[in-house]
């Protein structure tokens, strides 16, 4: 593997742009706050309109680092998977994950008439609306583990995942049929994916799923560059298939469910991230995909909000739409370059 | 100690301290004066130590099930909100601190969802229904955003929208947290279906004072008509909205005292199909009340729902195909519409007759339905608008508001 | 050391009485007809299947009792199957044969370091190390499969079918050079092949599977215990023992 000396330079630079993507996001917005003063505000001054303050520390910070939270966790869920299933087109939406996660969060929202004596206070349901998705999230996942191990060609696969996603949004339309035009809003709103209004609380306990996820993805560096080979030389190396496993699902599971709880089902994030991340680094060692996924994911899901925002306009537009279409074109253009989509 | 031992205590105190002041003479009378002013501030004293559970004043509130308002001498207004939406565990407390009073009253903040110091000077409401309260208690200059405000119909807040005055705020689901937190309202009057609304929170914990408003959810004529005295309090408007409710209901009742004196009572359908599932009120629903107070026969008064029957089109077909007439199908405009969506429509003797109403043809300026927005807060118009349709003798010269023939 | 072997079969049984040992520093090959069971022996010797029953020792110590870590350390394979990605360099594929002896996060050492270039080196693959492997052709991504398995440094090798895409020159280039490897390094090399020839020539031990029995010792010991003459059709492909080759009959 090459020395990580030479990559120095690259990731300094991507920290350059993360910070300043962040700062551009924090900028821009519905309101049109003078770029001075948003600096000012950042720096820990203090600025003469108080509602402005208030839009930059309790809407626009916390939103930020929701953008990046999410973004950098759905791209390492992604980059886990494509290489858990060796199959480049894999990531947490095509496969059926998010769908999975919508279906629990659905069940609590639109259900909620059942589970409605389960719950006391706002904590926990903030809380059970996380775990809902986790859940949801973590029970396809293993469902399409358990189809994956079966089935040998990575397209069959892919189809699979589809499949599972399509239950699972045919439950969803089960559920929308019989509840009431308000709460079915509600979740429809839900599904927009929104990185905003985000409660400290909320933050805190997304930042240590995210946290979670990445730990046990640093832990996988070296298996997950076994895996390249395919699991039996994985295994003739010395690797543990089954821990290995485990742990990447594990990961994955908190990653994609954390985010799909808090901030929505988000398209194409997870599945585009890394083969960017790949085609720019030039590798496929995770010791460096790993920290770049993280980069990217956050730098490109700032962006997205920041154009989802709609700067100047009363409407912000579903953040689905937004990397969807940017996304879209990414799958599309890699399957085109067949020949360089090997992954 | 008691509340009462309390009081006894200091009344003891100062009656001692009297008691020396009348040894001499001369002061008797100022002292009687002093002692009385003593009792009086020590009084006062009480009333602010005290809890404040003692003397309030509850306003009548004669129809309206989800809320109550009760004013405390103090000056501080508590209106209680039993149902912001259906099936609601607990009940919203708010207290409404005059500007005045703020330093001074000492509130527990947690026994309320929110203090807000009133009167109100900047507030966002957020459903049509809002707006004609707004509007006759003549605080729409007070009104600086509305989520969607392409729905408004009224005149003069449409008026004000395009001088710009009236901020547009999103979809009510996702209201744009920044526009509102730059409007620093003094208070948002929320509609919301759960607890769940993200940018409330947001807002919340800015210190913007959220208010459940949840006239949608009560269930008769009066009884959401009732709601404008819900937003009198925060603007200190409350005779005002007595007055005009008093209005509003002596012409209901009137109009439904007359209707009594009618010699037929019609049969009558509702609603419409969709996709093949026919939607229409319940007997106990709001709609349905007006049917009977404007003394028709509604073919499922005897029904107990107080939302929406979902029926198969054979049984209203075999219920109403004889209906004489037929009041608000669905969003039909006209009989060209209903004609193209099914053939069944024509089986109808309202649909042969021509004795469709509908009140979807009366729209604002920007589309928005006018009877959702007026409606429930001019029941007195819609019950005289059935009533000239059912029975058009006993009032002549009233002129359709909502209802008008179908096109 | 050696791997000694019992019985052996697969889901369905492919062969039975499968029963041989090799020692140190001696190159074997087992041989047989298409479909015979050449393939899932290896793998199954390499723990890349599980085996049916029977025993498979190395140094005396069933395959079972030895952790994944620990087996790493002593078997490696080189497979048919072709790897997941081929996004990687010549460099980095090699690199991953180190990967049971580096730390946590996969640093290679100075030691690890000076394996994968020796490694290279004899697959004569340094004019190549810094391509990507899509940019290599099948017959040279073959060795540097064979120089990964090399770098993991291992008492045992085991090929499957490891000349299938080389021409002649690089068959017995390959061949001489597994030879040479077992002999000088003194490691177990045993693959499996269709070219009996070469491996009659080439190889201190043979394995031939056949349908009721199997043979196993050295290439001339087989000879003369005519363990070649039934393995093809006698009408279409003769045994010439002098030669040690086979002969089309025209």
């Amino acid at each position: 593997m090459q020395r990580s000396n030479t990559y120095l330079f690259p990731f300094l630079l991507l920290f350059l742009v993360l910070l300043f993507c962040f700062v551009l996001n924090l900028s821009l917005g519905s309101v049109a706050i003078p770029f001075n003063d948003t600096l000012t505000s950042i720096l820990g001054g203090q600025i003469e309109n108080e509602s402005w303050q208030y839009i930059i520390w309790n809407y626009r910070i916390p939103k930020a680092f929701t953008a990046i939270l999410v973004g950098s966790g759905l791209s390492l869920s992604g980059l886990l998977m494509q290489t858990l299933f060796r199959n480049p087109l894999a990531g947490p939406f095509v496969l059926g994950i998010s769908s999975g996660a919508s279906l629990g969060a659905a069940l609590l929202i639109m259900g909620s008439t059942l589970f409605s004596q389960w719950f006391i206070f706002e904590v926990i349901n903030d809380v059970s609306l996380a775990i809902a998705s986790s859940i949801g999230s973590f029970l396809v996942l293993l469902a399409v583990i358990a189809v994956a191990t079966r089935v040998k060609d990575t397209m069959a696969l892919l189809i699979i995942g589809l499949m599972f996603g399509s239950i699972t949004a045919a439950l969803v339309s089960v559920l929308s049929y019989f509840t009431d035009a308000d709460k079915l809003q509600q979740y429809i709103f839900w599904a927009f994916g929104s990185v905003g209004n985000l409660s400290g609380f909320q933050l805190a306990l997304l930042s240590v799923f995210i946290f979670i996820g990445i730990i046990l993805s640093i832990i996988s560096v070296k298996s997950l560059n076994a895996l390249l080979l395919g699991e039996n030389y994985a295994r003739s190396l010395g690797v543990h298939l089954k821990k290995t496993r485990f742990i990447i699902i594990i990961a994955t599971g908190l990653l994609a469910g954390a985010v799909t709880a808090f901030a929505g089902p988000i398209a194409f994030i997870g599945l585009a991230v890394p083969h960017l991340t790949r085609q720019i680094f030039n590798t496929t060692d995770h010791k460096i995909l790993v920290p770049a996924v993280l980069a990217y994911g956050a730098i490109l899901l700032l962006l997205c909000d920041l154009i989802a925002q709609l700067p100047s306009s009363s409407y912000v537009l579903p953040l689905n739409a937004i990397t969807s279409v940017v996304g879209a074109p990414v799958v599309i253009w890699l399957l085109v370059r067949k020949k360089k989509m090997i992954f | 100690m008691t509340k009462l031992d309390y009081k006894q205590f200091w009344k003891c105190d100062f009656c001692y301290l009297a008691q020396e002041f009348m040894d001499s003479y001369a002061i008797k009378y100022i002292g009687l004066l002093c002692l009385l002013l003593a009792f009086v501030s020590c009084k006062k004293k009480n009333q602010n130590s005290l809890p404040e559970t003692l003397k309030k004043d509850l306003a009548t509130i004669n129809y309206a099930k989800g809320f109550s308002i009760e004013k405390l001498t103090s000056g501080i207004t508590i209106i209680k909100v039993y149902s912001p939406w259906p099936d609601a565990d607990e009940a919203f407390n708010y207290a409404l601190v005059p500007k005045e009073l703020l330093t001074q009253a000492k509130l527990n903040k947690n026994d309320f969802d929110a203090i807000i110091s009133v009167p109100v000077e900047r507030i966002i409401a957020t459903s049509t229904t809002h707006i004609p309260a707004l509007e006759n208690l003549d605080v729409l200059d007070k009104l600086i955003g509305f989520p969607e405000t392409r729905y408004i119909s009224s005149v003069a807040t449409r008026k004000k929208i395009d001088k710009g005055k009236i901020i547009d705020l999103g979809n009510n689901e996702s209201i744009n947290t920044e526009i509102a937190l730059n409007l620093n309202p003094d208070l948002v009057m929320g509609f919301s279906i759960n607890n769940q609304n993200k940018a409330y929170e947001t807002l919340q914990r800015s210190n913007i004072p959220i208010v459940y408003n949840g006239d949608w959810t009560e269930e008769t004529p009066l009884g959401k008509a009732e709601w404008i005295k819900f937003f009198a309090p925060f603007f200190g408007l409350e005779e005002k909205a007595e007055n005009l409710f008093k209005t509003t209901e002596e012409n209901y009742l009137a109009a439904k005292a007359l209707a009594k004196k009618a010699t037929n009572k019609p049969t009558v359908l509702s609603g419409a199909l969709y996709k093949d599932v026919w939607y229409l009120p319940g007997g106990k629903s709001w709609a349905a009340s007006f049917i009977n107070d404007a003394n028709a026969d509604y073919l499922w008064r005897n029904t107990n729902a107080t939302g929406s029957l979902s029926l198969s089109v054979e049984s209203v077909l075999a219920k109403a195909a004889d209906a004489s007439f037929w009041v608000s199908p669905s969003q039909f405009i006209s009989y060209y519409e209903l004609d193209k969506a099914s053939r069944h429509y024509h089986r109808f003797k309202a649909y042969k007759e021509k004795k469709i109403y509908t009140f979807a043809n009366t729209k604002g300026e920007t589309g928005g339905l006018l009877f959702y927005e007026l409606g429930p807060a001019r029941p007195d118009l819609i019950l005289k608008d059935l009533i000239y349709i059912f029975h058009p003798e006993l009032l002549p010269e009233h002129e359709l508001f909502f209802f008008k023939p179908l096109l | 050391m050696s791997i000694g072997y019992t019985s052996r079969k697969e889901k369905t049984i492919i062969a039975n009485h499968i029963n041989f040992g090799l020692k140190k520093g001696e190159l074997g090959a087992i041989v047989g007809i298409n479909g015979i069971g050449k393939s899932t022996l290896l793998r199954t010797l390499g723990r890349v299947q599980p085996k049916l029953s029977g025993s498979i020792l190395i140094n005396n110590t069933p395959i079972e009792a030895l952790k994944s870590d620990a087996l790493a350390t002593l078997v490696s394979v080189v497979l048919t199957e072709p790897i997941a990605s081929k996004n990687l360099t010549v460099l980095q594929l090699v690199s991953l044969g180190r990967h049971p002896y580096t730390n946590w996060i996969g640093t290679l050492s100075a030691d690890d370091q000076s394996k994968i270039l020796k490694a290279i080196k004899i697959l004569e693959l340094e004019h190549l190390q810094h391509n990507k492997c899509y940019e290599l052709s099948d017959g040279q991504l073959q060795k540097v499969m064979i120089a990964r398995a090399l770098a993991q440094d291992t008492e045992i090798i085991l090929l499957d079918e490891p000349t299938t895409h080389l021409d002649l020159y690089h068959k017995v280039h390959i061949l001489k050079l597994l030879q040479r490897i077992a002999h000088e390094t003194k490691k177990v090399v045993l693959y499996t092949t269709h070219e009996i020839d070469l491996a009659i020539q080439l190889c201190d031990k043979m394995f031939v599977i056949k349908r009721d029995n199997n043979n196993f010792g050295a290439p001339c010991e087989l000879i003369e215990s005519k363990s070649f003459e039934d393995l093809f059709p006698k009408d279409t492909i003769t045994f010439n023992p002098e030669s040690g080759s086979f002969k089309i009959n025209k």
